[in-house]
């Protein structure tokens, strides 16, 4: 039982914990939540789940990083990736992020090309054409 | 890996080659041996009858000029005798004798007339017999009638010679014209030798007579030697044609060869036993034993002297001194049955085979080989370019720089240079295409010589990276890089750096506290190749003093340690622990020796500015806006984190937004030189530049 416990609760070193979810708050909003470290183990989870969001006709995308704990650059650039292929009307919005994960998209130029917003709500009416971004 | 597989390959092939090679030659060995035994067989029986080899070693260079005399006598005789010696010695005996009778009978007169030398003669049957006693062959009824012709020849003249021919040809004329002949050629030869070697009788004679009887006993010998004589004669009756029979010479060669050497040199004097033989009359027989030898033996004598040799009777010989080594070979094959020879056949073939094989994948690996090392040396060339080995110093700045991939040995997506500029400044760049691996390879190339062309021209680190940015947003494919470019002017030891989502550089000066300068992060310029205006930042830092300018890739930052990123604040604890003269390579190990892991590439490039105590400081930061960005909220953080009062802003902006309304662009200059920010506002200059933002419009 102890042996159970150390592997399972323990990561190993490098690999991150890492948890995503999607919720789908109507036919063309839904809202993908991140918790964890965003890097390069974890960005492909991130991508497909994104685009396949996408894919599904959910032009109103709410990118959740409230419970992100920090973000690498490889996770930037799927986020960078996803909103070069968003198709015109389609929106995604960020929420939430944290002051390490903002001040990776400061320091990465990004910030200028992503609608950031503080709280979910914000992001949500952003997505859905309520309310101007903040930039 | 290519070369760690390769080289256990090469040893089996070795192995197998050598093996095969092998099994090749003792195949080869066994095929070949098997016909050359069969066809000596015959040759060693021959010899085993006809005579030891022990006597022929001393044959072997007077014996040379026999066979060139062949064609002399002409080569009608020939037929017959190859197959009386054949046919056994015994036999031949018989056959010889209407050849040997005419002669003997003639050869009978003149020894009458000679009267001398029977004694010699006996001898000489004497010993002919004793040589010629292992072959016990009884050809008794030849005899008579050789003893009884056994008077001739050996002094005859030419006269007598036709007058012997006439009777020959009421007997049998073929036969007789053979005779004629070669009792000619031997009266040549006996005179030719006698006028050359007139000296040498006396000592010679007990052999001379050996070889007379020998060779006589072939017509004439009695009993017991009589089927050694009837070979020894055929030789000797054939020696001036041994080469057209060589199979026969095998044979009989060996009972006259031993002797030719003598007789050749000494042909006089088995004349004179001849003579005196006959004059002694005591044997007919004996006469006729060494009068038809002699005779037979000056002929080769004589084609001795005439000065021509060959190789003909060296050739025929020679089967019979191998003759232990062929008997072995052929007993050996002869018992081989017709199935293991048809095996032996077919694993020669498979020898062959993997012989053929072995090469051929020998000479495939070996061209693999050199593909690989070609490969190697254009990967070697290519990263070279991408990877250039920095200067270790560039005027007084010293240099360095280094590469750690996250996997494989070849270049990735990181990238550097380090070069000098034409009025005394040195450039760098250091930058990494989103992506690693060989797949980011031709966009590193192009980023990396696009920026350094810019530097070269003249532009400020932030109109390369803009211009570069224009005009390469659409050539990455999708992907998109992060740059850093920057210049360093000794003279006035300002450093000029923009980014474009690359992080700052890393400036410590000499202090103990390894004090860093802050550089203003807001409203960071974007990468190349994101869809946005790029190269809007750029910041100028005075390096008075001793210090070290580390540029970095993200790689290196993003290293794990434990769950953690390695990130600026170890990466600057690693540069303050190794010192300001520390190298590029230094840091990266350091780093790698930190950090558990590094998952992407890291490149790093240090600067080493020597000079005082004195701290770097950032003394001016740039910002260009355009219409839309004057008055976000970025260019607000901006302002407010180069230390602008916040009552101040709405002034600043104002301004800033009429002067990009006016211009297009326009750019913020925040000052710290003085202390207190000091804001300037100027035009821009790079308008004419198309700069792509419509995705980005358009995502909005």
């Amino acid at each position: 039982m102890l042996r159970q416990v150390d592997t399972t609760d323990r990561p190993p070193a490098g690999a991150a914990r890492f948890d995503i979810a999607r919720e789908d708050l109507d036919e063309r909003t839904c809202v993908i939540a991140v918790g964890g470290d965003l890097d390069l183990s974890s960005a492909p989870q991130l991508k497909w789940m994104l685009l396949d969001a996408l894919e599904e006709g959910h032009g109103r995308l709410v990118l959740d990083l409230s419970r992100a704990t920090f973000m690498d650059s490889t996770a930037l650039g799927v986020m960078i990736g996803v909103n070069r292929s968003l198709s015109l009307g389609a929106r995604l919005a960020i929420a939430g992020a944290r002051h390490n994960v903002l001040n990776i998209f400061e320091l990465s130029g990004m910030d200028g090309a992503f609608a950031m917003f503080g709280t979910l709500e914000e992001a949500l009416a952003y997505v859905r054409g309520d309310a101007a971004e903040d930039r | 890996m290519a070369r760690r597989t390769s080289e256990p390959r090469a040893p089996s092939r070795l192995s197998s080659r050598v093996a095969a090679a092998v099994l090749l030659a003792c195949c080869a060995l066994l095929l070949l041996a098997a016909p050359i035994a069969v066809a000596r067989t015959s040759h060693s029986g021959h010899s085993q009858q006809g005579g030891d080899p022990s006597q022929t070693p001393p044959v072997a260079e007077p014996a040379a000029p026999a066979p060139v005399t062949a064609p002399v006598p002409g080569p009608a005789p020939v037929p017959p005798q190859p197959t009386q010696a054949e046919g056994g010695g015994r036999h031949g005996a018989g056959r010889e004798s209407p050849a040997g009778s005419p002669r003997q009978r003639h050869a009978g007169a003149r020894q009458q007339a000679a009267a001398q030398a029977t004694s010699t003669a006996g001898q000489g049957a004497a010993a002919a017999d004793q040589s010629t006693s292992s072959q016990p062959q009884a050809a008794t009824g030849q005899a008579p009638s050789t003893s009884s012709a056994s008077a001739d020849s050996a002094p005859g003249s030419l006269t007598h010679r036709r007058e012997e021919r006439e009777r020959h040809n009421k007997e049998e004329r073929e036969r007789h014209k053979e005779e004629a002949l070669r009792h000619k050629e031997a009266k040549k030869a006996e005179r030719s030798d006698e006028s050359s070697k007139p000296g040498e009788e006396g000592s010679s004679s007990p052999e001379q007579v050996a070889e007379d009887t020998q060779g006589a006993s072939a017509l004439a010998t009695p009993a017991p030697s009589g089927a050694v004589a009837t070979i020894a004669s055929s030789s000797s009756s054939r020696a001036p044609v041994t080469t057209s029979t060589p199979s026969v010479a095998g044979v009989s060669q060996q009972a006259v060869d031993g002797h030719r050497t003598r007789v050749a040199r000494r042909p006089r004097t088995s004349r004179t036993h001849a003579r005196t033989t006959n004059a002694r009359g005591l044997t007919t027989a004996a006469a006729a034993a060494s009068a038809a030898p002699a005779l037979a033996l000056r002929t080769t004598a004589h084609t001795g002297h005439g000065g021509s040799s060959g190789g003909g009777s060296r050739a025929t010989k020679k089967p019979t001194t191998s003759s232990p080594l062929v008997t072995t070979i052929t007993k050996i094959v002869g018992v081989v049955p017709t199935p293991i020879r048809v095996l032996i056949a077919v694993l020669a073939a498979l020898a062959l085979a993997l012989a053929v094989r072995s090469r051929f994948s020998a000479a495939r690996a070996r061209r693999l080989e050199r593909q690989r090392g070609q490969l190697l040396e254009d990967v070697g060339l290519l990263q070279a370019a991408l990877l250039p080995v920095a200067p270790e110093r560039l005027g007084p700045v010293g240099t360095s720089a280094a590469y750690k991939p996250a996997d494989g040995p070849g270049a990735g997506g990181d990238f550097y240079d380090v070069f000098a500029l034409e009025d005394g400044q040195l450039a760098v760049i250091v930058g990494d295409v989103s992506g690693h691996g060989r797949h980011a390879l031709p966009h590193t190339a192009l980023l990396r010589f696009t920026l350094r062309a810019y530097l070269e021209a003249g532009l400020s680190p932030r109109d390369a990276v803009q211009t570069a940015g224009a005009v390469l947003d659409r050539q990455l494919g999708g992907q998109f890089a992060t740059v850093v470019a920057a210049t360093y002017n000794p003279r006035e030891r300002l450093l000029v750096y923009a980014c474009a989502g690359h992080p700052a550089p890393m400036v410590l000066g000499a202090r103990s506290d390894a004090s860093t300068i802050e550089p203003v992060t807001a409203s960071s310029s974007p990468p190349i190749g994101v869809g946005m205006r790029t190269g809007i930042r750029q910041t100028t830092v005075s390096v008075p003093g001793r210090a070290q300018v580390c540029f970095y890739t993200d790689g290196v930052t993003e290293a794990r340690v434990g769950t953690e990123l390695f990130g600026a604040e170890r990466l600057r604890g690693t540069l303050a622990e190794l010192g300001t003269g520390a190298s590029a390579v230094a840091v990266l190990d350091g780093v790698v020796e930190r950090a558990d892991a590094h998952p992407d590439d890291m490149a790093a490039c240090l600067l080493r500015v020597e000079g005082g105590e004195d701290p770097p400081e950032v003394i001016l930061e740039e910002l260009e806006l355009d219409r839309d960005s004057a008055g976000s909220r970025r260019t607000e953080r901006f302002l407010l984190a180069c230390g602008v009062e916040r009552d101040e802003l709405a002034e600043v902006i104002h301004a800033a937004r009429a002067a990009a309304g006016r211009d297009g662009t326009a750019v913020l200059e925040c000052n710290h030189a003085q202390g207190a920010p000091h804001v300037t506002l100027r035009r821009e200059h790079l308008r004419y530049l198309h700069v792509p933002r419509t995705e980005v419009e358009v995502s909005r």
